[in-house]
């Protein structure tokens, strides 16, 4: 991989909600090395922490210890000052943007940073690619949920991300476009981005350059090779 | 409390405590509900004791009294004892009904030689003589001591007034006879007409001031010191008028009790038994009383039907927020709500488990609206002294709300709970939504437009004016309806102005988008603005607008806040000129060349003071009023001295001050003059241009001076200029405040309307945003991971509902000034008098209502702001789709 690509690396992640009287870690020393140009697929049973673990990743949540660095071109940067285009999401709640239609919620990344006319094509291809045309002018609640989610992942890709998280992205496709996703997003990690998908898909998983596994907080398979530690990152 | 434990209508109630919106929402809207129904007999009540005390505050503290007078009539020598035990027969009849009344006793008359009575009692000085003018007597509890004392002894006796005691040469100690009763004077007083009397002495002024005639003046005053001294003395009249008037307290007095007391002075009345030794002659009431509860009353009958109907149109209001809040409980417990509908549960189950849950913030609420609606009455209303009866019948209302809100809520809450599962993702709206039925609502206005051009826009019923309940129904349906179809039209613009928004800038973009998607919810922000906006605009215009003419009509009448009237002439000084304005009055009359005379009336005026002191508005003439009198200034042509009139064309006429010609030329002309007090033109002359106009012309005529100031300084120039005034004419003589009471409060009561309805926007408005919170928090949460900022956020927020407010505003501002336009042409108080309704636009409430409406918006859209900037981003992340 170049030295220059953009990547994250996060080591011992603690992340603990407290329940009542009770705590309950959701991440309990989370290590994790995600690089530019590789698809990561991470598997889990629900409440292994995968959710908590993208949460942390995009800066939405903090972790109560251990540390999360951004490398290649993002070295230095905090997930949460990253821009769209370096870090791009899918929530598993998909955030549409209710009051605008799909093609306006796909351009909006586009339409904020004030780039709508250079994204403008690449918006209607990739609504073209994930068969989202035809209902491109309608608002979130007039479409299927799967459509909904191929137009959160294609506002994703929009505008070309160096980082891109995805929470269960294929969860409420048929296989075909199931497959469609997943074939763009394996040429968003073609295009140098890093990709990491938190996803119960064994297509996913087949696609992926890596796959791990979570579980009670912990990725257990897939540890930090230290051979492929970016620079930047703190050994 | 383990509710799972408990029985499904016992745990119910406690459920909705989960959801404090929801419970804040059923609670504000169930309590807007109460509050429009309970306000208006409580509106009712209000009006009725403030139009009551109104009208009794000007008078003699005697109008508010319940009073039972008997004249007595026997043989002249009756014993006084025997006497004073009759008069003592109303008394206990008082008595008897628990009240302690206040006596006076009075002697107008006696009888005479021939058994007939004469005019006053007869007085013979210390010398025997018997004295021309005759006297009356009066005993009242601490007359003595209501006067001012000119010498006293201290003894039994009578008093005298200074100028009677004076003709009588008589002097305290002395012995003076009346009506053959000797009787020492025992102090002498300063004569009332001098003092003015004061507070106790004003249901008396007959007895001491000569208002009826110049020539005759009414029989001295004499005050007993005591009963027995007075009894004496009628004993041997041979007449006797007892009073017994029960003290009332007219600051707090409400109808209902002055309807008791009426009741209980005719019970009075009857009772008054017929004397052993004295014949009842008659048995009198306070009819003053009687007269102000009638009067008060007909301002109520007036108000009656426009309060009923903008009561009717707010609860039906009210009652869609209470349905919509009950939709809100759906929206909020849908994940529930949908499993018992999957699991079967109809929308009447549904309904049934809504009305548990809400019982009691809808009680609350109720509880609420009452204690509002009585404290807003009390508060802002005309008065805040309320009948029993109404209090009790607005407490009934609130009960009703309560049962109606509580079964609108559920209803609506079973039906949107099952229609949840039940509609299919993305529904087109059904065929009813695509008819315009607010068609109906202006078809209503234009029938009620029609009725009102065949009927009187403001009906005076006894003096009494009325506002005719179609000029409240006609605006009200006309500007509701108008607003919806204005709010119709503009959703189907919604869609063009979003597709002109896709290249404008972000904040403006997400704004106009957020309003094209819910076009349901900007039209019912629009059309909640529009309506109070518009309602408010044309109340205050209204209502303004007939303060403003009644004031003028007074002014036109008087000339200017007050006229001093004298008989004798008065000639203008530096200190009359300091106060106001003299002039003199002439009748006169104008006439054609085919010798056809018409009346007028001549004012010569001062030029150099009268525009500086007259009563103008610049509607009265194309030009100011200074300009109209300047051209008095003009040289006479052709020997004729210009004029400006009232009523009369421009050019020669020929005047006439009685049998005085006057070559006259008309220089200017105006619609209303000041100083107009009958039908005739009004001509204006320069004094000083006038010929001196002999007695023996026959022309009538009479000094005046117009000042704007207060009356004893005017008094005073009027007094050292010649003149002596005769009598005041201030606003109180020309027209009854209280008669045209009806009128503000209606529009008032209209205006308070719209403030609610502007409260139930706000309050709408907060629950709409509440609603749709959870989408749009989930947008803004990413749309700030998109690169939104949060400053760009607010200000699509504020364009949002900017937008919706400044349409509103304009909108509304279009309707009012359309609906006064229509109907303040027909809003005359008082045809007989000049001028014709005037507008008044009020600006300082116009530009309240629109900051009000600006500020509801930034406000509200910092409250979305400040829920969005809560928000937790993880809950969103993981928030199931």
């Amino acid at each position: 991989m170049s030295a220059g690509r953009a990547g994250v690396v996060a080591r011992s992640l603690v992340r603990t909600f407290a329940r009542g009287a009770e705590s309950v870690p959701a991440l309990a020393g989370a290590d994790l090395v995600l690089t530019g140009g590789e698809v990561v697929a991470i598997a889990g049973p629900s409440g292994s922490g995968k959710s908590t673990l993208l949460a942390v990743l995009c800066g939405w949540d903090t972790a109560d210890s251990g540390t999360l660095t951004c490398t290649g071109s993002l070295a230095g940067r905090r997930p949460a000052e990253l821009t769209w285009a370096e870090l791009a999401l899918v929530p598993q709640s998909l955030g549409l943007v209710a009051e605008l239609s799909l093609a306006d919620n796909v351009l909006l990344p586009a339409r904020l940073t004030g780039d709508l006319p250079a994204a403008e094509r690449r918006g209607h291809e990739l609504l073209a690619d994930l068969g989202l045309t035809s209902v491109a002018g309608r608002y979130p609640h007039q479409t299927s949920l799967g459509e909904q989610q191929r137009a959160a992942v294609a506002r994703a890709l929009v505008a070309d991300p160096a980082v891109l998280l995805a929470d269960e992205p294929t969860a409420h496709q048929d296989r075909e476009h199931a497959d469609a996703l997943l074939e763009l997003i394996g040429a968003q990690a073609r295009r140098g981005s890093a990709v990491l998908l938190a996803t119960h898909d064994e297509q996913a998983w087949r696609r992926a350059d890596r796959v791990l596994r979570m579980r009670d907080g912990r990725i257990d398979e897939g540890r930090i090779d230290e051979g492929r530690i970016p620079d930047g990152a703190p050994a | 409390m383990r509710l799972w434990r408990l029985a499904p209508w016992r745990r119910a109630p406690w459920l909705v405590l989960g959801s404090p919106v929801t419970v804040l929402a059923v609670v504000v809207a169930t309590a807007v509900l109460a509050c429009a129904l309970a306000s208006a007999p409580l509106l009712l009540s209000s009006a009725r004791s403030a139009a009551l005390q109104e009208q009794l505050a000007p008078q003699c503290a005697e109008a508010a009294r319940p009073a039972t007078s008997v004249t007595l009539r026997f043989p002249p020598g009756t014993s006084p004892e025997v006497l004073a035990a009759e008069a003592d027969a109303p008394r206990q009849i008082w008595t008897d009904l628990g009240r302690e009344p206040e006596r006076t006793l009075l002697v107008l008359a006696s009888i005479g030689a021939a058994g007939n009575p004469q005019g006053g009692l007869p007085v013979r000085d210390a010398r025997g003589t018997l004295l021309t003018l005759p006297a009356n007597l009066l005993w009242r509890p601490d007359a003595t001591e209501h006067v001012e004392v000119v010498a006293s002894a201290g003894a039994q006796g009578v008093w005298l007034p200074a100028s009677y005691a004076a003709a009588a040469e008589a002097t305290v100690g002395e012995s003076i006879s009346v009506a053959g009763v000797a009787v020492p004077v025992a102090g002498v007083y300063t004569d009332l007409f001098d003092t003015g009397g004061g507070p106790y002495w004003c249901a008396y002024g007959e007895l001491y001031l000569n208002a009826a005639s110049a020539d005759v003046p009414p029989p001295a005053l004499l005050l007993a010191t005591d009963e027995a001294t007075l009894t004496a003395i009628s004993s041997r009249a041979g007449l006797l008028v007892v009073t017994e008037a029960v003290p009332t307290r007219t600051a707090d007095l409400t109808v209902e009790v002055a309807r008791g007391l009426v009741a209980e002075q005719q019970r009075a009345a009857r009772a008054v038994p017929e004397g052993k030794a004295t014949t009842l002659l008659g048995a009198g009431e306070n009819e003053q009383l009687d007269a102000a509860v009638e009067r008060a009353e007909l301002v109520e009958a007036g108000l009656r039907g426009p309060v009923v109907a903008v009561a009717a149109a707010a609860a039906v209001l009210a009652l869609v927020l209470v349905a919509a809040s009950g939709g809100f409980w759906a929206d909020r417990r849908s994940a529930e709500v949908r499993l018992l509908a999957a699991r079967g549960a109809g929308p009447g189950a549904l309904a049934g488990k809504a009305a548990l849950e809400l019982l009691a913030p809808a009680l609350v609420g109720a509880a609420v609206g009452w204690l509002a609606a009585r404290l807003l009455v009390g508060g802002l209303g005309p008065a805040d002294d309320l009948d029993p009866a109404a209090v009790a019948a607005a407490a009934a209302f609130g009960a009703a709300a309560f049962l109606a809100g509580l079964l609108a809520a559920a209803v609506v809450a079973g039906l949107r709970a099952h229609a949840t599962v039940e509609r299919p993702l993305g529904t087109a709206p059904g065929r009813l939504a695509a008819v315009p039925w607010e068609l109906a609502l202006v078809v209503a206005a234009g029938a009620c437009w029609l009725l009102l051009e065949s009927r009187d826009a403001i009906v005076v019923t006894g003096g009494v004016a009325q506002v005719n309940g179609l000029l409240v129904a006609f605006p009200v349906l006309a500007i509701a309806g108008a607003a919806l179809l204005a709010a119709r039209l503009g959703t189907r613009l919604l869609p063009r102005l979003r597709r002109r928004a896709a290249r404008l800038r972000p904040p403006v973009f997400l704004a106009v988008n957020r309003l094209a998607a819910g076009p349901g919810a900007a039209a019912a922000l629009l059309v909640a603005v529009t309506v109070p906006v518009a309602v408010l605009g044309y109340t205050a215009t209204l209502t303004a607008g007939s303060q403003t003419t009644l004031a003028a009509k007074v002014g036109v009448q008087i000339g200017a806040d007050r006229a001093l009237i004298s008989i004798p002439q008065v000639t203008p000084t530096t200190a009359t000129d300091a106060v106001g304005t003299v002039l003199d009055r002439y009748d006169g009359s104008v006439v054609d060349d085919a010798g056809t005379a018409t009346d007028v009336q001549v004012l010569a005026v001062d030029p150099a003071t009268f525009a500086g002191t007259a009563f103008w508005d610049g509607s009265f003439a194309d030009v100011p009023l200074e300009e109209l009198v300047a051209a008095l200034r003009e040289p006479a042509e052709d020997g004729r001295i210009p004029v400006v009139a009232a009523g009369l064309p421009r050019g020669d006429v020929e005047l006439r001050l009685g049998t005085l010609p006057v070559a006259a030329e008309v220089a200017g002309t105006a619609r209303v003059l000041p100083g107009r007090r009958t039908a005739e033109p009004v001509v204006l002359v320069a004094a000083d241009r006038l010929p001196e106009v002999p007695s023996a012309a026959g022309s009538d005529r009479q000094s005046e001076l117009w000042t704007n100031g207060p009356e004893g300084p005017a008094v005073e120039a009027l007094t050292d200029a010649g003149g002596r005034l005769g009598r005041s004419l201030e606003p109180a003589d020309v027209l009854t405040t209280a008669d045209f009471l009806g009128i503000s409060w209606t529009f008032g009561y209209l205006s308070a309307l719209a403030v609610f309805v502007g409260l139930v926007a706000a309050a709408g408005l907060l629950l709409h945003l509440e609603s749709r919170s959870r989408s749009r928090v989930a947008g803004y949460v990413m749309a700030r991971r998109l690169g939104l900022s949060r400053r760009a956020h607010l200000t699509s927020l504020v364009v949002e509902l900017g937008a919706v407010a400044v349409a509103g505003l304009g909108l509304g501002a279009l309707l009012a000034a359309g609906a006064v336009a229509a109907v303040h042409r027909r809003l005359d108080v008082d045809l007989l008098r000049p001028p014709t309704p005037l507008l008044d636009v009020p600006w300082p409430a116009i530009g309240l209502t629109v900051a009000g409406a600006l500020l509801v918006a930034v406000l509200a859209a910092r409250y979305a702001q400040a829920a969005a900037d809560r928000a937790d981003p993880v809950s969103v992340l993981r928030e199931a789709a």
